[in-house]
């Protein structure tokens, strides 16, 4: 397994620049997720690691090789397609063993690469049978055969959830993680979906119209979102953003006004703001009136979901709210409750959408 | 990132820069070399259409031995003789022609949307058995049933008229429009049919006010296809038309190469080119349909 | 009864055109050709029955059923792979996405709709004539070449070449039949260390078999049916030296210059067993080499 190192990576369609100098490191054994909505370039960026793509101008190199001249075969990686790509006119058997035999490996080496790889699939029974008779997990765990008997230093993924059902969804997350668990091979992993991103990772790249927006651990883009993109994207449901403004600020701290909430310092915010947006995650707010920064609303829909329930509340400026409630707490649509928030729990962007940092860290309890 | 750049010398990225290059050029040159050789033959396919073009601009003593495509002066009196150089002038050959072709079309459209909508939309005892029978037609070469049908014809006494020329197009005779139009057909959403028929309308009314608005590239296709293939049908005209006066131009021609066969190129090749100028402009005008009608009864 | 007619009523209804004209143009002069078949007809006096004689002549006494039978038999299995090669070849150039791909399609098709006209046929006679525009051409490069066309030995390729030349129908449904196959699956094969050569034949023929079968199939029941060209070409009578007898005239002479029809109607019947045969055999074979995406197993 290797890493894969990219530097000042740039594409152009003709005239139309998609990405610009972009760089990144990614660690040998880590499974890295490129998310972003689509037309962010992760897509692109995993072609162009792969080789399916041209690269416009900058380096790509994987382990200590630059292979931006390397063909894609011999790059020693696979690739899993959202589509499978699963060649439709040969059996699994054989869809396993194509690229192998066009290495010209000896035969009893590629039956025992086959028969590993189904071994770990589970799809030894299969081997006989036509993509076509097979059902969209069956497809997608060849493609994976496929990918795991080339003994790959590096796997890319592009997508390969997406045109699977919800519950199958999760079922193959699962079993991708095991998979990661058990070769421990490099892996980039493209997808849109934030909570694929969240729940397999060990390092994200968020991606937008072909630049980095952050990279890091799923935690630490939870916890610490760098820009109010970040904090939009990454968590389910949405994070909450309200406008704010500085009315004062010295060295010492900052005063806020909080639309809807009301006023406080914010001992840690130095230096000028102007206008800011506080986040709250859902589950930030407390229902009922806790502490000086209350606001109260009506509220306008309840989704149950068994342990946790999410409410929509209404304030009385407009603004809807998003609040995670325990499952045995019981709300009526109408209802006027009152809502909290702790100013140490929020996250707090600029005017450019940029973090602003508290100046010190530990946070007053 | 440190450690990276240890590994990569500043070296690498101009290697790599000028590995692009000369990618770049080579892969220029092949698309270069691929666009000469499509062109090269392109202009052979079409020679010898522009040769005959040139030569039927020419006088007959300069035609043969002559390679060019552009013809030195322009006598246009080729086309002009040619025209009355049969005892009947080409004026009535071209009108002849049209009549045929119009009335076929017409009828080739109407009578094959209609068996079409049949196969494709409603229910039937024995369907499945005349669509296959149908399908089956496509392969019956048309002399196996010309014996017959000149005996049918001759008894009916249309001999020496349009109507076994016409009035077969009238009864879905081939099958081929059949097969595109069910084809089309199929892709429409039966839901429409369905909306329809829960506002309570008959067949007769969907085929009418759903199903043939809707189909109206299928029948354009339909339509231009057999407008080219009538205006140049050769066998039907000669085994039905004796008179020379209800030629049409296909049999014209071929009269034309008879009479004259060692003298008058020029003007044989000028009356050629006429012929073939409404196909070229059918072709020129409705290329899309025609492609598009191809590609869908290929692909089954 | 009633609910019969209530079942069947529109279905027939919108067929009946199709109807009449399958039975009285299709079906009924088929059986009505079979039974000519073993007659004597000749259009002045009544059928006379013969009961086999006719093709007791046609296999044993004529020579011109037999030459009829290699003249078109060698047209169709040259000119129809040829075509189908050269169709192949010019749909996988055209296939890249190139640009003024419009042009070059409409260039290659265009012989393709003119092909079966009688403008065509003069001109190709005119073409391969000893003083055409080929022989201009060869004699300018110092070869000297055969009057094409009245050789007996080159006149039946001088069709062939015409044949090629409407290469462009079967190189559409080529090109659809390409477009058809997905891009991820020759990305799928370059990381699997497929060469272009290699994706050729281990990807793209098989995927397109079943257009390649559908192109043979009708490309050879067309050629079957070559008439006009072969008409003019021959000036009707097949020469020079039944060179260019194809099936089709042979069987058009007997039956409306010669009025006998009795004969022409076996004649008729055995071509339309050939074509039958060896559409069969086609669809047969078919099931080793062509792969269908839809099959249920």
């Amino acid at each position: 397994m290797v890493g894969v190192s990219l530097r000042g990576v740039s594409k152009a369609y003709g005239n139309v620049e998609v990405m610009r100098g972009l760089s990144l490191d990614i660690h040998s054994g880590e499974f890295l997720v490129l998310v972003g909505p689509s037309g962010c370039g992760k897509s692109t960026l995993l072609r162009m690691i792969a080789g399916l793509e041209e690269i416009t101008d900058g380096t790509i190199s994987i382990g200590d090789r630059v292979v931006n001249d390397i063909p894609a075969s011999q790059r020693k990686l696979s690739m899993v397609f959202q589509s499978y790509a699963l060649y439709p006119h040969m059996n699994v058997r054989k869809n396993l063993a194509f690229g192998l035999q066009n290495l010209k490996m000896p035969r009893p080496e590629i039956e025992r690469r086959v028969a590993e790889a189904a071994q770990i699939l589970q799809i030894g029974q299969l081997m006989e049978r036509k993509p076509r008779q097979l059902s969209g997990g069956q497809k997608q765990r060849v493609a994976i055969g496929r990918a795991i008997v080339r003994e790959p230093e590096l796997f890319l993924f592009d997508e390969p959830l997406s045109n699977l059902d919800a519950e199958l969804r999760v079922q193959m997350r699962v079993e991708l993680a095991g998979l990661y668990n058990r070769l421990g091979t490099t892996m980039i992993y493209v997808t849109h979906d934030q909570i694929e991103a969240m729940t397999m990772a060990t390092r994200i790249v968020v991606l937008r119209d072909g630049t980095i927006e952050q990279v890091g651990t799923p935690h630490e883009l939870y916890t610490k979102p760098q820009n109010l993109f970040v904090a939009g994207f990454i968590g389910s449901p949405k994070i909450n953003m309200l406008r704010a403004k500085t009315v004062s600020h010295g060295a010492s701290g900052s005063d806020i006004v909080l639309h809807d909430f009301g006023s406080f310092s914010h001992p840690s915010i130095a230096g000028e703001h102007g206008s800011l947006t506080v986040c709250m995650r859902p589950e930030a707010f407390t229902i009922g009136s806790v502490g000086p920064l209350t606001a109260s609303g009506r509220v306008t829909l309840v989704e149950y979901l068994g342990a946790d329930i999410y409410l929509h509340v209404e304030l009385s400026s407009g603004k809807v709210l998003l609040i995670h409630g325990s499952g045995h707490d019981r709300f009526v649509i109408g209802q006027n409750v009152a809502v909290s928030l702790d100013p140490d729990l929020a996250h707090y962007f600029d005017g450019d959408g940029l973090r602003v940092e508290p100046t010190h860290s530990g946070i007053a309890a | 990132m440190t450690e990276l750049a240890a590994t990569n010398p500043v070296g690498t990225a101009d290697v790599v820069r000028r590995l692009r290059k000369e990618r770049a050029v080579r892969m220029r040159r092949a698309q270069i070399l691929k666009h000469a050789v499509l062109a090269l033959f392109a202009f052979v396919m079409i020679y010898p259409l522009l040769w005959m073009l040139a030569s039927s601009l020419r006088p007959n003593n300069e035609i043969f031995g002559n390679l060019s495509v552009w013809p030195s002066d322009f006598h246009w009196e080729n086309y002009v003789d040619g025209w009355t150089a049969l005892p009947v002038s080409f004026s009535r050959f071209f009108a002849n022609s049209l009549v045929v072709t119009v009335l076929s079309v017409i009828g080739n459209v109407i009578s094959c949307s209609f068996a079409a909508y049949a196969f494709a939309r409603l229910e039937f005892d024995g369907k499945k058995i005349w669509f296959a029978l149908m399908m089956m037609t496509l392969m019956i070469p048309y002399h196996v049933v010309i014996i017959p049908q000149y005996v049918l014809f001759l008894n009916l006494g249309w001999v020496d008229t349009y109507a076994p020329l016409i009035v077969p197009k009238f009864l879905a005779s081939d099958a081929f429009f059949v097969f595109l139009m069910v084809q089309f057909f199929r892709q429409l959403p039966r839901e429409l049919d369905e909306a329809a028929m829960i506002d309570g309308c008959s067949p007769i009314k969907i085929y009418w006010a759903i199903i043939m608005p809707l189909s109206l590239p299928a029948m354009a296709t339909a339509a231009i296809f057999s407008f080219i293939w009538v205006w140049e049908d050769f066998l039907t005209p000669l085994v039905y038309l004796n008179d020379m006066q209800n030629y049409t131009v296909p049999l014209a021609l071929r009269m034309f190469v008879d009479q004259e066969s060692q003298s008058a190129f020029g003007q044989l090749f000028a009356m050629s080119v006429l012929s073939i100028v409404p196909v070229v402009l059918f072709f020129a005008l409705f290329q899309k349909f025609i492609i598009r009608g191809i590609a869908m009864s290929g692909m089954k | 009864m009633r609910k019969f007619i209530a079942r069947n009523a529109f279905g027939y209804l919108f067929l009946l055109p199709w109807l009449i004209g399958f039975l009285c143009l299709a079906a009924g002069p088929i059986l009505a050709s079979l039974a000519l078949s073993f007659t004597k007809y000749d259009m002045v006096s009544d059928p006379q029955w013969v009961g086999l004689s006719n093709y007791q002549h046609m296999f044993w006494h004529d020579s011109r059923f037999w030459k009829a039978l290699q003249v078109t038999l060698t047209y169709v299995f040259v000119a129809v792979p040829a075509r189908l090669v050269i169709a192949l070849v010019a749909a996988m150039l055209l296939d890249k996405g190139i640009r003024a791909i419009g042009a070059y399609r409409a260039i290659f098709y265009l012989p393709s709709i003119l092909g079966a006209s009688i403008a065509i046929a003069i001109l190709w006679r005119n073409l391969f004539n000893g003083n055409g525009v080929v022989n201009t051409i060869l004699s300018g490069i110092g070869i000297n070449a055969p009057n094409w066309i009245s050789d007996p030995r080159t006149s039946l390729y001088t069709l062939v070449v015409l044949a090629m030349w409407q290469f462009g129908s079967p190189m559409l449904i080529f090109l659809a039949g390409l477009r058809s196959i997905p891009g991820d699956l020759y990305e799928a094969a370059e990381i699997d260390a497929a060469s272009k050569p290699r994706q050729f034949f281990a990807i793209t023929l098989p995927l397109l078999a079943p257009v390649l079968f559908f192109n043979l199939v009708l490309q050879m029941i067309d050629a079957f049916k070559t008439f006009s060209s072969a008409f003019i070409i021959s000036d009707g009578q097949g020469s020079p030296a039944d060179s260019l007898l194809f099936f089709t005239i042979y069987l058009f002479n007997e039956a409306f210059k010669f009025f006998r029809m009795g004969y022409a109607s076996a004649l008729a019947w055995v071509l339309l067993l050939i074509i039958a045969a060896f559409t069969a055999l086609s669809f047969l074979s078919s099931r080793y080499w062509v792969y269908y995406e839809n099959e249920r197993d």
